[in-house]
C-alpha cells in the first residue's frame, strides 16, 4: 500500500511571491492537468488529499520543500516527476519523488528549517570580532524577544525566550563584505525551529540578532532562501527523505 | 525591459505582488524584437479583477494567435505599488516582458464601468503616455478602447485614439492588418487613423465635432473629413458557434474573482429588462452549438486544470438546451471533481429543476434578483418574475439545506412609490416566514437574509435612457426609509452609496464635455473610484466646479425624445423609437413578452442579421 508519494520541490525566483495556499492551489490545478490519479476527502466539501511539509512565508525562496500526496493507483516516480514538472511555472521544480510508508503526518514531523539570509548592513565589524559577538550572543542562557503578531486585526505582543529556537549559526566562508552605495552584505546560514513544536521567523530571527549586532540591517530588504527542512523521528533529526 | 534590481525592490515591499510578476500558466511571452506589433492589453482595474474578465482571455489568446502580433497585459497598480514604482522610477510596464507600456504599438483598454475612467488615465501617465490624445506623437502608442461602456464614448473621447463599438473578435485583426501594412510602406499617425475610420465599427473622436444648443444640449454631431460614416454600427459576430474562442486560458496564481473556466455559451439576452444596458446592446441572441461547448470545455479543462466550469452568458438559463448541456457535463466531469455553475439562476421552477442538477456538492449562499419590491414595479421595469416564483424557488432552496439568502433590489427605479419601497421590506420578511413556516425538525441551517440595494443608474440603450435619476436627498431619504423598517436580527440591509451611483450616471450619460471633468480630478488625485475606500467624492465635486460643468445636468436631468443624446450616432440596431415605446410602456406599467414568445420588433433583425433572430 505505497500510496502516499513524498516530493521534493523548489521554490525559486519570483515563485517566492506566491503563497502558501496560491502553492496549493497551483499544485492542485497541475496534478489536475497532469491527470494525476489524486485521492480525493469524502464528504460535503472534496478535497484533493495532499499535505505541504511546512509553509514558507511570502517572499522566501527555497531549495527544498517537501510535500506528500495520497494517489488512488501508484504511478512510477519518474513518471511523475515528468508529468509534473512539465506542467510547472520556471522557479518550482520537483526534485525528487518517492513513495514512504510514515505512519505520521509530514506536517507533524518537521523541526528545524535551514536557511541562507544575505542581508545590507549600514554598519560593519571586523570578520572574526563578528563571529565572536554571534558566540557570545548564543552562549547566552535566555535570548528574550517581543514577537508581535496580529490576530484578528489586533496586535498581540508576547515576549519570549527564543534561544531554544535557534540551533546554529555560521557565517558564510566566501563571504565578502562589500562596500555598496556605503552599505554592506553579510551572509549568515542558521537553523532555526519549524512545525508544530515552536518556529522561529528568520526575520524576527535577524531583528533580534541585530539589536545585539547593532549593524543596522536592512531587515526588510533581506534575501532569504530555506535550504534544508529537517524532521526528527524517534529522536533521530533527519531530512524527510 | 525595466530594471529588475528596481522591480524586486519593489516587490519586497508591496502587498500581493504577485500580481505583478507574469509568468502564470498558459501566459504567452514572445520575443518583442520579432514580432510587427506589439499590443498592450490594459485593464484599468486591479490584477484580480481584470484576470476575470472574459474578453481579456479571448482577445488576448485571438491576438497571440497570430505570429506576427504579441499581446501582453497590463493592470492598474494598486496604491502601495504605484508609490513604490514612482520612488524606484519604474514605468508602468507589461506582466509579460515587463516592457514598458509606451514601447508598444497599441494600449487598449477594456472600458467595464464607468467609474475606471480615471485609472485609464492614471495608468497612461505612469507609462509616460501623453493622457490627451491630441499630445501624442508620432512615437506614441495608439490607445484604443472597446468593451460595454465604449457604446457611450463621448466621455473619454479626448483621451482614446480611437473606439471600437461592439464585439472585437473580427474587427481587431482588421485593424491589426492595416496597421501592419502601414507599419510597412511607412506610418504616419494620422493617415493611419483616417484608414481605420473606414471601417466598421471603428470611431475616431477627433474627426468629429459637437455643436451645442444654448440651452447646453447637443445640436448635431458632425463628421470634419469627408469619407467616414457618419453613424458608427456596432460590430457583432454573426456566427457565434464558429467564431474564435480560446482552448486555453491564464491561469493565475494568485486568487482572483472567479477562478474557473468561463463557458461562454450564447450572447445576448431576449428578455428585456428595461434597465439593463446588456441586454440591449449585445442583441441578437446568439447560441454555440452543445457539441462545440463540450469540445471546448475538454480543452479547457486539460488546459488550465481549473476546478469549476462556469457557464457565462446574460440569463444563462435561457440556453435552449441547458439540461442536455449540464447533464453532459457533469457525466463527463463529476468524477473528476469538477462541478458545472451559472453565473445567474431566475427565480422560475425551470431553474431550480437545474440548481438541482448542479448543486449536489456544494451549498453557499444562493442569491436572486427580484430587483423591485412590488409586481407593479417589477412590471415596469419588465423584470418578469413573479412573488409566486420567489415563494417556489426559496421554499425549494430551505427544503434543500440552504440557509444563506441574498435578494438583490433597485432603488430609485422610475415610478417608484413609496409601497414600492416597503416591498422591498416586506419580501424579506415573506422569506423568513417561509423559513420558520417549516417544522422545527426540518429547518436546517441558521437563517440569514441579505436585502441588498443598489442606486438605479440610468444608462445608454435601454428604455430609461431619458430619465432623471434620483437626487442624493431622495436616495438618503429611501435608504432611511427602509432601515428604519428592516429591523430584524435575521435580515441585513444593505445599500450602495448614493454619491457614487450619481457619479456613475453623470460619466454614463456624459458627452465630450465630460473630458476636462475627469482629467481634472485625476489631477486632484481620483483614481480606483469604484473601490469605496478610494473613492473620494468631494474631489470629485472640486472637479466639477473648477471646470465649470454641472454634473446634475447629465445625472438628474429628464430627456425630452427629440433630444439628441451623445450616443446617439452610435447603432446597436435597436432602433430609439423601440426603446421609447418601451420607456412609455414602463411608464403605464405595460409588460412587454420575451422575444423567445414572438418578435417584439426591436429592429436588430432587420438592421444586423436580415431575418428571424
Amino acid at each position: 500500500m505505497l500510496m502516499n508519494l513524498r516530493i521534493k520541490f523548489t521554490k525559486k525566483g519570483y515563485l517566492k511571491y506566491i503563497s502558501h495556499l496560491d502553492t496549493m492551489r497551483l499544485f492542485q490545478r497541475a496534478f489536475r492537468r497532469g491527470n494525476i490519479p489524486i485521492k480525493y476527502s469524502q464528504g460535503f466539501n472534496p478535497q484533493p488529499k495532499m499535505s505541504i511539509a511546512n509553509p514558507l512565508a511570502l517572499g522566501i525562496e527555497s531549495e527544498e520543500e517537501f510535500m506528500d500526496i495520497e494517489l488512488l493507483k501508484k504511478i512510477s516516480e519518474q513518471e511523475f516527476i515528468e508529468i509534473i514538472n512539465n506542467q510547472l511555472p520556471d522557479g518550482i521544480k520537483i526534485l525528487d519523488a518517492k513513495y514512504v510508508n510514515d505512519d505520521k503526518s509530514l506536517p507533524s514531523t518537521v523541526r528545524w528549517s535551514y536557511y541562507e539570509i544575505n542581508v545590507k548592513t549600514k554598519n560593519m565589524m571586523d570578520k572574526n570580532l563578528l563571529e565572536e559577538k554571534i558566540n557570545e550572543w548564543l552562549n547566552k542562557k535566555e535570548i528574550m524577544f517581543e514577537r508581535r503578531r496580529y490576530k484578528k486585526g489586533k496586535e498581540i505582543k508576547d515576549v519570549k525566550n527564543i534561544r531554544p529556537l535557534i540551533g546554529n549559526i555560521s557565517l558564510v566562508k566566501d563571504n565578502k563584505n562589500i562596500n555598496d552605495d556605503a552599505k554592506y552584505i553579510i551572509r549568515i546560514r542558521c537553523l532555526l525551529k519549524s512545525g508544530d513544536n515552536g518556529s522561529l521567523k528568520p526575520t524576527d530571527f535577524l531583528e533580534a540578532l541585530d539589536s545585539y549586532l547593532s549593524l543596522n540591517m536592512e531587515i526588510e530588504m533581506a534575501d532569504i532562501k530555506r535550504l534544508n527542512i529537517f524532521t526528527e523521528v524517534d529522536g533521530k533529526i533527519q531530512s524527510p527523505m | 525591459m525595466i530594471n529588475r534590481i528596481s522591480f524586486d525592490r519593489v516587490l519586497k515591499k508591496v502587498e500581493k505582488p504577485a500580481r505583478y510578476i507574469g509568468m502564470e500558466k498558459n501566459s504567452i511571452k514572445k520575443d518583442l524584437s520579432k514580432v510587427d506589433i506589439k499590443f498592450a492589453f490594459a485593464f484599468p482595474d486591479v490584477y484580480e479583477v481584470g484576470m476575470s474578465h472574459l474578453g481579456l482571455h479571448i482577445l488576448y489568446n485571438l491576438l497571440n494567435n497570430e505570429d506576427y502580433i504579441a499581446c501582453e497585459r497590463v493592470f492598474a497598480p494598486w496604491i502601495d505599488m504605484e508609490e513604490e514604482m514612482k520612488r524606484e522610477g519604474i514605468p508602468l510596464f507589461t506582466l509579460e516582458n515587463k516592457e514598458p507600456i509606451n514601447n508598444f504599438d497599441f494600449l487598449g483598454f477594456t472600458l467595464q464601468y464607468e467609474m475606471s475612467y480615471t485609472n485609464i488615465i492614471n495608468m497612461l501617465d505612469l507609462g509616460n503616455v501623453p493622457i490627451f490624445s491630441k499630445d501624442r506623437k508620432e512615437e506614441d502608442p495608439l490607445v484604443i478602447a472597446g468593451g460595454p461602456c465604449a457604446y457611450n464614448p463621448e466621455p473619454i473621447a479626448d483621451f482614446i485614439d480611437f473606439f471600437v463599438i461592439g464585439e472585437g473578435e473580427e474587427v481587431v485583426l482588421e485593424i491589426m492588418k492595416i496597421y501592419r501594412e502601414f507599419k510597412l510602406k511607412g506610418y504616419k499617425r494620422d493617415e493611419f487613423l483616417k484608414e481605420v475610420s473606414k471601417i466598421e465599427g471603428v470611431y475616431v473622436p477627433k474627426f468629429y465635432e459637437v455643436y451645442y444648443k444654448e440651452d447646453n444640449t447637443i445640436e448635431r454631431m458632425e463628421p470634419e473629413i469627408d469619407g467616414i460614416p457618419r453613424v458608427i454600427n456596432k460590430r457583432i459576430i454573426k456566427d457565434i458557434d464558429n467564431s474564435y474562442y480560446p482552448d486555453k486560458i491564464i491561469v493565475p496564481f494568485i486568487e482572483t474573482v472567479h477562478d474557473r473556466i468561463p463557458l461562454e455559451i450564447f450572447r445576448g439576452c431576449t428578455r428585456g429588462c428595461r434597465f439593463c444596458q446588456a441586454g440591449m446592446i449585445y442583441r441578437p441572441v446568439r447560441e454555440k452549438k452543445v457539441e462545440t461547448l463540450l469540445e471546448l470545455a475538454e480543452k479547457l479543462v486539460n488546459n488550465t486544470g481549473y476546478a469549476d466550469i462556469s457557464l457565462t452568458s446574460l440569463s444563462s438559463c435561457d440556453y435552449s438546451q441547458l439540461q442536455f448541456l449540464i447533464s453532459k457535463l457533469i457525466n463527463k466531469y463529476g468524477e473528476k471533481q469538477i462541478g458545472v455553475s451559472l453565473p445567474s439562476l431566475r427565480l422560475d421552477s425551470f431553474s431550480i429543476d437545474i440548481l438541482k442538477e448542479i448543486e449536489k456538492v456544494r451549498k453557499t449562499g444562493l442569491t436572486f434578483a427580484p430587483e423591485a419590491g412590488s409586481q407593479r414595479l417589477r412590471d415596469v421595469i419588465n423584470k418578469g418574475v413573479t412573488e409566486k416564483d420567489l415563494e417556489t424557488a426559496v421554499t425549494y432552496a430551505f427544503e434543500e439545506g440552504w440557509s444563506t439568502i441574498k435578494l438583490y433590489f433597485m432603488i430609485g427605479l422610475p415610478t417608484e412609490t413609496e409601497e414600492d419601497l416597503l416591498g422591498i421590506r416586506d419580501l424579506g420578511y415573506k422569506v423568513k416566514n417561509i423559513f420558520f413556516n417549516f417544522p422545527k425538525d426540518k429547518r436546517k441551517g441558521n437563517l440569514k437574509i441579505t436585502l441588498s440595494a443598489s442606486c438605479f443608474v440610468p444608462k445608454p440603450f435601454t428604455p430609461f435612457q431619458w430619465v432623471g435619476q434620483n437626487s442624493l436627498e431622495e436616495f438618503n431619504e429611501k435608504i432611511n426609509l427602509l432601515r428604519n423598517e428592516i429591523r430584524d436580527r435575521k435580515i441585513t440591509f444593505n445599500y450602495h452609496d448614493p454619491k457614487l451611483s450619481y457619479l456613475e450616471a453623470v460619466l454614463a450619460r456624459g458627452d465630450r464635455r465630460l473630458s476636462k471633468v475627469i482629467a481634472r480630478a485625476w489631477e486632484l488625485g481620483c483614481k480606483f473610484d469604484g473601490w469605496s475606500e478610494i473613492f473620494d467624492y468631494n474631489k470629485w465635486m472640486k472637479a466639477f466646479k473648477e471646470t465649470g460643468i454641472c454634473a446634475d445636468f447629465y445625472a438628474l436631468r429628464e430627456r425630452k425624445y427629440d433630444e439628441v443624446l451623445p450616443w446617439d450616432f452610435i447603432n446597436i440596431g435597436v432602433d430609439k423609437s423601440f426603446l421609447y415605446s418601451e420607456y412609455k410602456k414602463a411608464t403605464k406599467g405595460i409588460p412587454t413578452k420575451d422575444c423567445r414568445e414572438g418578435c417584439n420588433n426591436c429592429g436588430i433583425n432587420r438592421s444586423f442579421i436580415g431575418g428571424v433572430c
